[in-house]
């Protein structure tokens, strides 16, 4: 199924984050969407997901209208995500942020759940399978038990997009998957990532890390001020001399935007240290 | 691996190996729970009381403790269901309903009101939700003492019916005794198996962040609803058999500070927990009761109690980790 946007305009008040931005995503591949800060890729994000609807203009995914769902049925729909600043349910196990996701299409059954014990046991069982081996799949099974808030930072990380697989999402939307992880973590980080490639599944990935993005990416897309810079396998983007002036700049400015980065990362990174016992 | 591991956190070594200790415990306590009723009439009724908080404890913890909405307007339904017992079993109009009929009626007010005070706070959250709360557990008691040619008003309600279950008459302390024991129970393993059930999972996520529960696809607006509801019916229940215990209801047992009893009940014996609400009730009944002798420092000592009680354990007094069947398990395995 492809996903569309149309036209899609997103205003805050006097501040126009997107405007008609049409862009179109086939499956199979993985999309890297950057640009420099306030471009507007976190809010392409959050309209694709359904967070907040556009101001103009439709965001279809195959023949479903996403603009006009519900933030939740809009996950229905197919499409998953990821945080900018990790969202993790904290004090649930790892185990329990997987399994929550089967609420959804659980809920039917809740009260046969609570009333027969051995319904329960056998939901229970079949739920944990799935959620163990997605734990398994993603190398993060030893903290089943851990909660959230506990795992390593980089774990948490993954622990976020593995939530996101759980329903084998049509659309996964990874927002800076790589911020604040250190160069170690980030190329394990792609080779995951890169195994998570589906001919049925679009990947978006928004990231600031150049290297990750065009070692990634199939193709990518260049927003400016809320709009489409260029568009582009990751050879044409780097060869591109119109990113180059808006975005990469000279070798001088490409340094800076790298420190710019490296800084967003330490400030990722702090949630790293959280204490769980704050909310 | 994975299996020791989990030995070991809950605490037993070799699962075949019986809890002696933990056994006798078990024994001593239903011993005791027996035992009650041959107390002198003054214990059973503090005991009855401390009952009712656990009720009330258990249905506002699915509120405050699963998902995670403060509510301070909790004591509105357990004046809806003394009201509903009052005006069915009553003088006032002439009605004289037993008690099952008059639980299932309150049961479905309950639940309804829970409902209409879910619509109108769903976008509230924190501080501004115990205002709201707060403000609609006021209004249901100003509105019961204004309303008088229904509820006589600060007078309240006085001669009510003897409760009859099952054909047998409520009369003592101690048959109330075993009926609010047995609805704690009845009440008290429902809520747990809901709270482990993927509905409580729901509710958890949302309490811990709402906006990555919706972005899993969980409808908040219905989880919240639910749990008004429910928390609402065990409230509007607890209602029905205190009135009928009382056989007098009045707007003054419904203040504020019923509701904020009923919140340091959760809060004091450990959030989100039963084993903790249980603890919470004991305490905040029982100790109030201890220490009448010292008649008009009672409320000091009672009060800074608690503030130490909070400084020392800001989780509550029973841990997160000991759950109803981690307790089980480690009283019965060794």
């Amino acid at each position: 199924m492809t996903l569309e946007l149309k036209h899609v305009t997103k205003r805050f008040q006097a501040l126009t984050a997107i405007s008609e931005l049409s862009l179109k995503f086939e499956p199979g591949l993985i999309y890297g969407v950057i640009g420099p800060n306030g471009a507007g890729k976190s809010t392409l994000v959050n309209l694709v997901s359904g967070t907040f609807p556009p101001t103009e203009g439709q965001i279809a995914l195959g023949r479903t209208d996403i603009h006009r769902l519900a933030p939740n049925k809009v996950s229905l729909a197919g499409i998953a995500r990821t945080y900018q600043n990790v969202r993790l349910f904290d004090r649930l196990s790892a185990r329990d942020n997987l399994e929550v996701c089967f609420y959804p299409t659980d809920k039917a059954g809740v009260w046969k759940e609570v009333l027969l014990p051995s319904y329960k046991r056998w939901k229970d069982s079949e739920r944990r399978g799935h959620c163990d081996r997605m734990l398994q799949v993603c190398g993060i099974e030893e903290y089943a038990e851990t909660p959230a808030s506990l795992l390593p930072y980089g774990r948490q990380r993954i622990l976020e997009i593995a939530r996101a697989l759980m329903r084998d999402p049509r659309v996964l939307l990874l927002d800076e998957p790589a911020a604040g992880l250190n160069h170690h973590e980030t190329s394990d980080l792609r080779d995951r990532l890169k195994s998570l490639k589906h001919p049925d599944r679009i990947m978006i990935v928004i990231e600031h890390d150049m290297e990750m993005v065009m070692s990634l990416c199939d193709r990518i897309f260049v927003l400016n001020f809320g709009k489409l810079l260029f568009e582009g396998t990751p050879a044409e983007v780097q060869a591109s001399e119109l990113v180059k002036d808006a975005y990469l700049g000279t070798d001088d400015e490409l340094d800076a935007i790298r420190a710019a980065a490296k800084d967003r990362k330490a400030r990722g990174g702090l949630r790293a240290h959280a204490d769980p016992r704050r909310h | 691996m994975f299996a020791e591991d989990k030995l070991k956190a809950t605490g037993m070594m070799s699962p075949r190996t019986l809890n002696f200790v933990g056994l006798a415990i078990i024994a001593v306590a239903v011993l005791l729970l027996c035992a009650v009723p041959m107390l002198p009439n003054y214990y059973i009724r503090v005991i009855n009381l401390v009952l009712v908080y656990v009720l009330l404890g258990t249905g506002l913890n699915i509120v405050v403790g699963y998902a995670g909405l403060f509510d301070l307007g909790y004591v509105a339904f357990y004046a809806i269901g003394a009201y509903c017992y009052a005006l069915l079993a009553g003088p006032q109009f002439g009605l004289h309903f037993p008690l099952l009929p008059v639980i299932a009626i309150a049961a479905v007010l309950g639940a309804l009101a829970g409902i209409l005070l879910g619509i109108p706070v769903l976008r509230l959250r924190g501080d501004y939700l115990a205002i709201v709360t707060l403000g609609f557990g006021e209004i249901i008691r100003i509105f019961l003492n204004n309303l008088d040619h229904v509820t006589n008003g600060p007078k309240g309600l006085t001669n009510l019916d003897r409760a009859t279950l099952f054909g047998m008459q409520l009369r003592t302390p101690s048959d109330f005794y075993w009926l609010l024991l047995a609805m704690a129970i009845l009440i008290g393993v429902f809520v747990f198996r809901v709270e482990r059930s993927i509905l409580g999972k729901a509710w958890l996520a949302l309490r811990e962040d709402q906006q990555a529960a919706v972005g899993i696809g969980i409808d908040k607006t219905r989880l919240k609803l639910v749990a008004f509801a429910m928390s609402a019916t065990i409230g509007s229940i607890t209602g029905v058999v205190f009135a009928a215990f009382q056989r007098f209801v009045s707007p003054e047992s419904f203040t504020l500070q019923e509701s904020i009893l009923v919140v340091l009940v959760i809060v004091i014996g450990g959030i989100g927990n039963i084993v903790g609400v249980i603890v919470g009730a004991a305490v905040l009944i029982v100790v109030p009761e201890l220490l009448r002798e010292y008649a008009q420092y009672r409320m000091l000592i009672f009060g800074g109690a608690l503030v130490i009680v909070i400084l020392m354990r800001p989780g509550g007094i029973v841990p997160a980790r000991w759950s109803p069947d981690a307790v089980l398990r480690r009283l019965v395995w060794r």
